[in-house]
């Protein structure tokens, strides 16, 4: 047994493990990745010689407690594991998980999540098409797999990190034909200035999309503004991206990039309060001042709890693992307060530069009536918006979307909904239906083959 | 077409997909070394409609390809989470 399951490597994850070691806990960690890092810091395989990987200022702070935490003692790693479910029982929870061998299980008194965040899905007439991704499955494979991932590369979205990766491609020997932001220039300067006492210079995401516009502009890289993506075009394979001026781009790559939802799974299956990220429609894990869930014993950090970055994310993780401590009696409520004051003043004032991110990013507009009713918007099970809302419409139509999913198939597949539900919360607003809490959270979390579950 | 930039890695293996071979570099990820060898479909979707790569972080599902290894039952698996491995049989659809 345990005494803490730390679910996801990324920031939040190995801050709160180096804490939770340092003071004698026992803890294990999890992911689906072989090696620790998160995205954000998503490592290649040892095998491969990387010259200067992820240089800059930005990811410095985090590869210092990767490494920290990658030397940890104490921390029994399980890298290439995916969590299944958590049940809760009289002594913590079970964890029931699975790797390249088949089913393990894990039991642990606490658990914290921190499964990290995934770029939103967004549905356009062409999504389906090979060659259009997410700008984070993108990037991945640049920062992970050290492949360009294509030829030529269109980048199209509304959030500021598709300059980051458009910049870290053409470093690459990518061909950018182009970023596109849905919304205009005007509009994302407006929504700094409201705010004109943000000293945006000392802070990192925004001084490195500046860094990634200049770099792209000397490189002779269009960056365009108010330019929406309406579609992709292509038979057997992407060809080009159309915009609503009726522009097309011949790529082979489309990366799309409107934000990010949480990894919430884990939590909703617990039974966790959950609360919806305004913009994005994303289901959050509510917490109180020490991270803890409404679930005893089940504490979040991170994206999980709300995007907000990996700076948000580390200190996150540091707090989660301070208020475990206090739970467990290690330190005092007075130790615990002094250890997290310096903690939640750096937050405070990270959380207001995250809110002002999200706000410039926020995709709404620019995804509103993209989809037509012959675009897919449950990728697993092929059903169409058109479908959608025939079934909404039909008589008695579903209150809420797993009434919906019983009817349509949408959120049935192999991902659980994690691909459309956002969008078809939207759609039964659109049309008028309560959209509920969303689908009811359903084990597995990822997909198992049967036979790892039988004995 | 996908290229490969690492700037030193292991020599080179042969893996086989859909009965062709297909080179990969030990310890990259299944769906890397079909992106490198230009293969971006991975399925055809209920229309018959060909679908590739989407998340790249394990999220979506759209990479799932069968897998053998040696030593290893034959495992319907996301391509995007799968190192490749000396002898592997990979089928998609």
């Amino acid at each position: 047994m345990f005494d803490l399951a730390i679910i996801g490597g990324g920031p939040a994850g190995q801050a709160a493990a180096e804490i939770a070691c340092a003071a004698g806990l026992g803890v294990v960690m999890l992911d689906e990745q072989p090696r620790m890092g998160g995205q954000i810091l998503r490592q290649p395989p040892a095998t491969l010689g990387v010259r200067d990987w992820l240089p800059g200022a930005t990811y410095d702070d985090l590869k210092a407690q990767l490494h920290r935490s990658e030397a940890l003692d104490g921390l029994d790693w399980r890298g290439g594991v995916s969590v299944l479910g958590l049940f809760r029982d009289a002594d913590g929870f079970q964890l029931l998980a699975t790797g390249r061998d088949g089913r393990l299980t894990i039991a642990a008194r606490r658990v914290l999540v921190a499964a990290g965040c995934y770029d939103m899905p967004t549905a356009f007439p062409g999504w389906t098409l090979p060659g259009v991704m997410s700008a984070g499955g993108v990037q991945a494979f640049l920062k992970s797999q050290q492949i360009v991932p294509g030829k030529r590369f269109v980048l199209a979205g509304t959030h500021p990190l598709q300059l980051l990766v458009a910049d870290q491609l053409r470093k690459a020997g990518a061909d950018v034909a182009g970023v596109h932001f849905a919304q205009g220039l005007g509009a994302m300067v407006g929504q700094l200035l409201r705010d004109p006492l943000l000293p945006l210079g000392n802070l990192r995401p925004f001084r490195d999309a500046a860094a990634a516009f200049v770099n792209l502009r000397r490189a002779g890289v269009a960056v365009r503004f108010g330019q929406r993506l309406v579609r992709a075009i292509g038979s057997e394979r992407l060809e080009a991206a159309e915009f609503a001026d009726g522009t097309r781009i011949a790529c082979d790559v489309l990366a799309t990039c409107y934000g990010f939802l949480p990894q919430a799974d884990l939590p909703r299956q617990a039974g966790c309060a959950m609360q919806r990220c305004e913009r994005t429609g994303g289901l959050a894990a509510v917490i109180d001042r020490w991270q803890r869930s409404s679930v005893q014993g089940l504490s979040a950090a991170g994206e999980t709890t709300g995007v907000a970055g990996a700076e948000v994310a580390l200190r996150e993780g540091r707090l989660a693992a301070i208020g475990i401590l206090l739970a467990d009696g290690l330190l005092s409520e007075s130790e615990a307060e002094r250890r997290a004051a310096p903690i939640r003043r750096e937050l405070a004032k990270l959380q207001r530069f995250a809110d002002l991110l999200a706000r410039i990013a926020d995709p709404r507009t620019a995804i509103a009536g993209l989809a037509d009713d012959a675009t897919i918007l449950c990728r697993c099970e092929d059903v169409t918006r058109g479908a959608l809302i025939r079934a909404i419409r039909a008589t008695a139509g579903p209150e809420d979307a797993s009434a919906l999913k019983l009817v349509s198939r949408a959120g049935m597949g192999v991902c659980q909904g994690r691909s459309c539900e956002h969008a078809v919360r939207a759609l039964l607003a659109e049309q008028g239906a309560a959209p509920g809490g969303g689908f009811t959270a359903r084990f597995p979390a990822r997909p198992v083959a049967i036979a790892d579950l039988i004995d | 077409m996908s290229h490969r930039v690492a700037t030193h890695h292991p020599e080179p293996i042969l893996i086989r997909v859909d009965g062709a071979e297909v080179t990969a570099l030990p310890g990259e990820m299944l769906a890397s070394a079909l992106l490198a060898a230009d293969q971006p479909v991975f399925r055809a979707d209920l229309e018959g409609q060909a679908r590739g790569m989407f998340c790249n972080m394990g999220t979506c599902g759209e990479c799932f390809v069968t897998v053998e290894a040696p030593g290893r039952p034959a495992r319907r698996l996301r391509a995007c989470l799968v190192p490749v491995e000396l002898g592997m049989v990979v089928r998609r659809g």
